[in-house]
C-alpha cells in the first residue's frame, strides 16, 4: 500500500506541471495576507481584520486554502485512476492480487498526499507573510499550524475524496463532470459556512463564533458587517484588532473527523461497481479484429502488384486549407452524441421564439456553455491521443493551428447563431459586436490554455468559473455580451479589445506552434 | 539525399542518445540495426525533423534541414515507435485530414487515400471508428500515413511491431520495392526485418556508430567465428558464460548451441556459415567487451 501511495505520488510531483501547482498555492498564501493599505481581502469582518499574528495569519490561509483547493485542487488531482488507464498500469495492477479496496485508498492516499503537500507550501508562505507584515513579531508556529490541521485539512481529504469519486462513477467521470464540481463546490463553499451545515460544514462557523466574540469583548461593532470568504475588493483598507486565537473544542474535532469518515467511504463506494480497466465491462472499446479467415497472400495487406500507382501531386498550403478546416472540425467534433446535438437545437429553438431581452441576457450565455467540452479540447486533442507523435515532421505547421483555432470559432459562432440572427433583425449593433468578439475569443483562449497545458482540464477550470461571474453580474467576465446598461449597451470588455486579445493568443500560439521538441 | 553530420542529442538531465553520428543517405533500404536503448529512436526523430539535434547538421539535398525542414517535410513519409489515432475519425477521415495537413491536391488526396486503404487491406472496415481498431490495423493505419505524400524519404521504427507474420514478409517486400529510388531509413531491433532486404546496415548502440556496411561485409566480419555443438543442458550457462551464443535448440541429446567464435570453442563444435544475426551480436559483443 505504501509503495502504491509513493509510486503515485512520485509519478506527479516529477511532472512539470506540479511545480506550477505549488506555486499557484505559494500565491494563494501571498493573497491570504494582503498589505494593510490593500483594497482587497480574502476574509473580513465587516469593516475589520485580525492583526496579522500567527493566529490569524495561519487562520486566514487556512480558510482561504479550504476555500480555493477545494476548486483547484480537485482538478488538479482528478487524473489519477484515468492516468492508470492511459498509461497502461492499471492493466498491470489489476492483473495482481491486489484487492480494489486496496487500490482505492492507495489512489485517495495519493491524492491526499499531494494537495498535502500544497497545503504544506501555503503553510510556509503562511509563516513568511506574517514575517514579511510585521504587525506581529512574535511567532507561535503551533498557533500558525492548527488552522491547517483542523480545518483545512479535512476539507483537503474531501477534495482528494471527491475526486476520485468522480473519476469513478459514470457521468461525473466525463469532461461534464468538471462542469458538474464547479456548481458543487459552489454550493460546498457558500453551504459549507452556514452554522446550519450538516456536520458543522467547512467548520468556519466556529472560528467565525469566536473572532464574533474576540471583537465584542473589545467592543468593536458585531453587527456592521457580515463574515466574507473569497475575494473581495474594498473601498477603504480594513482595520485590525487583535485575534486571541482558536481552540478547538471536541464537538467541533468530532465534527471534523465525522466529515473526513462521511468522504472517505464516499470515495471508497465505486469499489462496488469499479471493473478494474476491464473493457469488457465497463462500456469502453473493445477492439475489433478483423475476420479470423485466413486472408489469400495476393490480397492481404501490403500486396501490391506493379508498385503504388496514384500520381501524387501537391497544392500550395492554401489551396490545401479548406481540407485541412473540413479535417479539424470534424476532429473537435469528433463523439459527440446525438444528446448534445439535440440539447443545442432546444437552446437554438427557444432563442427564435422568446422576447429579444432574453436573448442575450439567457439563451446566448446558456449557448456559450454547452460547447465547453468541446472547446477544451482545442490544442489538446492531439497530445491527448498521441497523434502528435504522426503530426510532428509534418510541413504547414502554422497553417494547422490557424485551421484548428478557427474550427473552434466555427463552433462557438455556430452555438451561437441562433442569437446572432435575432440580435441582427432586432437591430443590436453592440450585441452583434459582442457576440463577434466572443466568436474570436472564447476559442482563442481555449486553444491556447490548451496548447500550453496539453491537457483539456485547465480550460475546464478556467471558463466556468468565469461564465458563471459574467452569468452573475461581474461586468469585467461577461464575455457574450449579457449585462447591458440602461441605454442597451454592453457592460463587458469592449469587443474591438476582446477580439483583438483573441487574435493575439492565437498569432502567439501559432508563432510558437513550429517550435519543436528539445 | 538525406545526411547527417556529426549529430549529438544530450537530453535534459545529460542523458547522450546519440553520440557524433555520421550517416550518408542515398536511395535504397538502409536496416538500422540496435539494441533497446541504443539510441535508435532518437536518431530517427532528429533525422525526421521531430527534434532538434544538439549539435551537427541534418542535410537534404545539400540544405540545412534543421533551421529550414519544410522541404524535407514535404518528402517526408514517417512512422513513429508509438502513436494514437483520433479514436471516433474513420480510417478514410484520419487519411483524408493528413493529407490535406500534407497539401496533396484534392484529386491525389482521393486517389491516394483509396489506394493506401486497399493497400493495407483495410477496406472492409472503413467505417468503423479507428477506437474499435485493433493494434496491428492501427499501425497498418500509421504505415499508410506515411506513404501519403509519395515520399522521396521514408523513415519507419520497428514498423513491423503489431503486424502478423505473412504481413510482416509483405511489408518488408513493398519497403525493398519502395526503396528502388527513395531512402528507406528502417529501424529495428529484430534482425530478421533487414537481413533479406537491406542493402545496408547500420549498426548503433550506446548512442554511438559501432558498424555501417552491405550485409555481405558484415557477414566476412565473423566468417569462419560461427560454430555449432551441441551440450548437455547443464553446460549451456558455462558456455554462455565464455562465448556469444545466437541460438539454441533443444534436441534428443542436449542443446544444439549456435555461438561466435574466434577459435574452434570445443572439438565436436563444426564451423557454420555465418548469417545476419551472427554478425549483429558478433558487433554488439565486441563494444561490450570494449565498453568494460
Amino acid at each position: 500500500m505504501i509503495a502504491l501511495v509513493l509510486g503515485d505520488f512520485r509519478d506527479r510531483v516529477r511532472r512539470p506541471a506540479y511545480a506550477a501547482t505549488l506555486l499557484a498555492a505559494a500565491l494563494l498564501g501571498y493573497l491570504a495576507v494582503p498589505a494593510s493599505d490593500s483594497r482587497w481581502a480574502i476574509m473580513q469582518l465587516g469593516p475589520y481584520r485580525g492583526l496579522y499574528t500567527s493566529a490569524y495569519v495561519g487562520m486566514a490561509t487556512a480558510l482561504a486554502s479550504t476555500l480555493w483547493l477545494m476548486l483547484g485542487g480537485f482538478y488538479v488531482v482528478r487524473n489519477t485512476i484515468a492516468r492508470d488507464e492511459r498509461t497502461n498500469v492499471g492493466l498491470l495492477l489489476a492483473s495482481t492480487p491486489l484487492r480494489t479496496p486496496v487500490y482505492l485508498v492507495a489512489k485517495l492516499l495519493g491524492n491526499v498526499l499531494v494537495l498535502t503537500s500544497m497545503l504544506v507550501v501555503l503553510a510556509g508562505t503562511a509563516l513568511v507573510m506574517q514575517v514579511a507584515r510585521g504587525e506581529s513579531t512574535s511567532v507561535d508556529l503551533g498557533a500558525l499550524l492548527l488552522p491547517f490541521a483542523v480545518v483545512a485539512f479535512p476539507a483537503v481529504v474531501l477534495t482528494a475524496s471527491a475526486a476520485l469519486f468522480w473519476e469513478l462513477t459514470p457521468v461525473l467521470k466525463t469532461g461534464s463532470g468538471n462542469v458538474i464540481w464547479f456548481f458543487c463546490w459552489m454550493v460546498l463553499a457558500l453551504g459549507g459556512q452556514s452554522p446550519s451545515a450538516p456536520l458543522g460544514g467547512l467548520g468556519v462557523s466556529d472560528v467565525v463564533e469566536s473572532l464574533g466574540a474576540d471583537m465584542a469583548a473589545k467592543g468593536l461593532d458585531v453587527t456592521g458587517g457580515e463574515f466574507s470568504l473569497g475575494l473581495t475588493a474594498l473601498d477603504a483598507p480594513l482595520t485590525p484588532f487583535e485575534w486571541s486565537g482558536f481552540t478547538p473544542g471536541a464537538g467541533f474535532l468530532l465534527s471534523r473527523l465525522l466529515v473526513m469518515g462521511v468522504v472517505v467511504a464516499l470515495a471508497l463506494l465505486p469499489a462496488v461497481w469499479f471493473t478494474r480497466f476491464d473493457p469488457a465491462l465497463d462500456g469502453g472499446v473493445v477492439p475489433e479484429a478483423p475476420d479470423a479467415v485466413p486472408v489469400p497472400a495476393e490480397s492481404g495487406a501490403f500486396y501490391v502488384r506493379g508498385g503504388l500507382k496514384t500520381v501524387v501531386r501537391r497544392g500550395s498550403a492554401l489551396s490545401a486549407f479548406p481540407r485541412l478546416l473540413v479535417g479539424e472540425v470534424r476532429v473537435l467534433l469528433q463523439g459527440v452524441s446525438r444528446w448534445w446535438w439535440i440539447g443545442l437545437a432546444l437552446v437554438a429553438a427557444v432563442t427564435v421564439v422568446v422576447p429579444i431581452a432574453g436573448v442575450s441576457r439567457v439563451l446566448l450565455p446558456a449557448a456559450w456553455i454547452w460547447p465547453v467540452l468541446l472547446w477544451s479540447r482545442l490544442g489538446t486533442q492531439r497530445y491527448e491521443c498521441d497523434v502528435q507523435s504522426i503530426l510532428a515532421p509534418y510541413p504547414s505547421v502554422r497553417w494547422r493551428a490557424v485551421a484548428e483555432w478557427l474550427a473552434g470559432v466555427l463552433l462557438t459562432a455556430g452555438t451561437g447563431a441562433a442569437a446572432a440572427i435575432r440580435m441582427v433583425v432586432a437591430g443590436d449593433p453592440a450585441g452583434v459586436a459582442a457576440w463577434v468578439a466572443a466568436v474570436l475569443f472564447i476559442p482563442a483562449l481555449a486553444f491556447s490554455l490548451g496548447s500550453l497545458s496539453r491537457t483539456h482540464r485547465v480550460f475546464q477550470a478556467g471558463y466556468v468559473p468565469v461564465w458563471y461571474a459574467g452569468v452573475s453580474g461581474l461586468p469585467v467576465l461577461d464575455l457574450a455580451g449579457a449585462l447591458r446598461a440602461e441605454d442597451g449597451t454592453p457592460l463587458g470588455p469592449p469587443a474591438p479589445l476582446l477580439a483583438a486579445l483573441g487574435i493575439g493568443l492565437v498569432v502567439a500560439v501559432v508563432a510558437l506552434s513550429g517550435r519543436r521538441l528539445r | 539525399m538525406l545526411q547527417l553530420v556529426d549529430v549529438t542529442k544530450v537530453y535534459r538531465g545529460g542523458k547522450r542518445a546519440v553520440e557524433g553520428i555520421t550517416l550518408d543517405l542515398q536511395p535504397g533500404l538502409i536496416g538500422l540495426l540496435g539494441p533497446n536503448g541504443a539510441g535508435k529512436s532518437s536518431l530517427m526523430r532528429i533525422a525526421a525533423t521531430v527534434t532538434r539535434p544538439t549539435s551537427g547538421q541534418v542535410l537534404f539535398q545539400g540544405r540545412d534541414a534543421v533551421a529550414h525542414p519544410n522541404p524535407l517535410r514535404e518528402a517526408l513519409g514517417y512512422l513513429p515507435q508509438d502513436f494514437g489515432v483520433y479514436p471516433n475519425l474513420t480510417a478514410r477521415e484520419f487519411l483524408a485530414y493528413l493529407a490535406a495537413a500534407k497539401g496533396l491536391s484534392v484529386r491525389s488526396a482521393r486517389a491516394r487515400v483509396d489506394e493506401l486503404i486497399q493497400l493495407v487491406n483495410l477496406t472492409e472496415a472503413l467505417e468503423r471508428p479507428l477506437g474499435k481498431y485493433s493494434g496491428g490495423m492501427v499501425r497498418r493505419v500509421g504505415i499508410a500515413q506515411a506513404l501519403l505524400g509519395d515520399p522521396k524519404v521514408i523513415i519507419v521504427d520497428e514498423p513491423t511491431a503489431g503486424l502478423d507474420p505473412e504481413e510482416r514478409v509483405r511489408f518488408r517486400t513493398l519497403l525493398s520495392d519502395l526503396s528502388v529510388d527513395r531512402v528507406v531509413l528502417l529501424s529495428t531491433h529484430i534482425v530478421s526485418d533487414v537481413d533479406s532486404v537491406a542493402a545496408d546496415v547500420v549498426v548503433v548502440a550506446r548512442g554511438r556508430l559501432l558498424r555501417r556496411g552491405a550485409p555481405e561485409d558484415l557477414l566476412r566480419d565473423v566468417d569462419g567465428q560461427v560454430w555449432e555443438a551441441t551440450v548437455p543442458y547443464s553446460e549451456v550457462a558455462a558456455v554462455r558464460a565464455v562465448h556469444t551464443v545466437s541460438r539454441m535448440v533443444r534436441t534428443t541429446t542436449g542443446v544444439r548451441l549456435r555461438m561466435l567464435s574466434p577459435t574452434r570453442p570445443s572439438a565436436d563444435a563444426v564451423p557454420v556459415a555465418p548469417d545476419l544475426e551472427d554478425a549483429y551480436l558478433g558487433i554488439i559483443g565486441r563494444s561490450v567487451a570494449v565498453g568494460r
